[in-house]
């Protein structure tokens, strides 16, 4: 136990390791970023509001170029609204105008009224910028994770702790 | 080397592959399964074009149309063993004042109708009453995939949603058309739309368009009494 305190080489390389692994993993997140053109690739699910499609804790893969067409009336996509930090998860059921100026309405498929409660004050409609991306992928569950986490915050300290305590105990 | 912690993440690293592996051949199978939609009949029955609130939030009195349709469509051929639900929708479209033509390049879209089909094996997840869940999954028993399910028959549907503009006026708008679309949702995988071409064994959705027509001018409030009285 503790051996590699005793060895500030293999500690090194440890470390070495570890920080390799944190930067492969950014790397591919902020490639996946370039590739789709959207600051946030893979989003999770959190509110049943497009059931049942999908479900809180599913994975969504998103894409933002506007290659062949714009974005369209029936394409579900992520939003962001002024003051609000939570993206959300709609599909577009009215568009009005061309380009970017274009006005969007977004309506989650299991809710009976469309979004215009959830916008911004004074704001009626979406614009192309207000998009993160159109969803075009989806991988049911796996985001789960994420949500478990976030809702129960001890869970993060016993995973912490249970990490930790791998480190110091692996006998190399 | 061979600790307890090395064996749990190498078993670990194992599943994920396989789970990703297999959510991947899933997901490529449905491009084996040809597609072959058709549409027989889409068509407005009845327009109208009135002045008032389309919402109870509404802040303004603008115009709005309501436009009731018929439809007939065959789209049961979407159903596969990875399809989830089937999103069915009815859009109106018209050209802008000084825009376009119509049709792909329409500046106007509105979505007046839409449906959820969900495919046997998603029935538990439907948002219905327990009614009309049991109602549901009995039409399917014993069954995972039920293509008759997409075969639609619709007849002089009222509209879900009515149309307005941000600049509140509708009345007389000329070449106005309805499309039919679909968005197939996978249990894993990508999401498709009708696609534009034919893509190897997906055929394109012919025939999904209306015939043009022309939205009427505004109904009189004493008019629309006498038609309800």
């Amino acid at each position: 136990m503790l051996s590699s305190l005793q060895n500030p080489r293999q500690v090194a390389a440890q470390l070495m390791n570890f920080g390799l692994i944190l930067s492969t993993a950014f790397m591919m997140w902020k490639g996946l970023s370039i590739m789709t053109d959207s600051p946030s690739p893979i989003v999770v699910v959190l509110s049943g509001s497009m059931e049942p499609a999908f479900q809180r804790g599913d994975l969504l893969m998103l894409w933002n170029r506007n290659l062949f067409s714009e974005t369209n009336v029936g394409e579900i996509v992520v939003y962001n609204v002024k003051g609000k930090d939570i993206p959300i998860v709609h599909r577009v059921v009215r568009k009005f105008g061309a380009g970017p100026d274009a006005k969007l309405l977004t309506k989650g498929d299991n809710n009976a009224a469309d979004d215009t409660e959830l916008y911004a004050r004074g704001q009626d409609y979406l614009n192309r910028k207000d998009i993160v991306g159109s969803v075009v992928g989806y991988m049911p569950f796996v985001g789960y994770v994420t949500i478990m986490l976030s809702e129960h915050p001890w869970l993060k300290t016993v995973m912490l702790g249970i990490m930790g305590l791998v480190v110091v105990l692996q006998r190399e | 080397m061979y600790s307890s912690v090395v064996r749990f993440q190498n078993a670990f690293s194992f599943f994920t592959t396989v789970a990703f592996v297999v959510a991947a051949l899933i997901a490529s199978t449905d491009l084996l399964t040809p597609r072959t939609p058709s549409v027989g009949v889409l068509k407005p029955t009845n327009v109208q074009v009135v002045r008032g609130r389309p919402h109870y939030y509404s802040s303004k009195k603008e115009e709005y149309a309501i436009i009731k349709f018929s439809l007939d469509a065959d789209l049961s051929s979407l159903f596969t063993w990875n399809t989830k639900q089937l999103f069915v929708y009815v859009t109106a479209e018209w050209p802008s004042a000084g825009g376009s033509g119509s049709g792909q390049n329409a500046s106007n879209q509105a979505v007046i109708w839409d449906s959820i089909i969900t495919s046997p094996s998603a029935d538990h997840l439907a948002n219905l009453g327990p009614i009309a869940l049991k109602k549901l999954k009995r039409s399917a028993q014993g069954k995972s995939i039920d293509p008759s399910r997409g075969k639609l028959s619709i007849k002089n549907q009222r509209p879900k949603y009515q149309i307005t503009h941000p600049s509140g006026k509708v009345a007389e708008q000329e070449d106005v058309v309805l499309r039919l679309h679909y968005n197939v949702q996978p249990w894993v995988g990508f999401l498709t739309w009708n696609q534009d071409v034919d893509f190897w064994r997906w055929k394109t959705l012919r025939n999904n368009l209306s015939k043009k027509f022309t939205l009427p001018s505004i109904k009189k409030k004493d008019e629309t009494k006498k038609a309800g009285a």
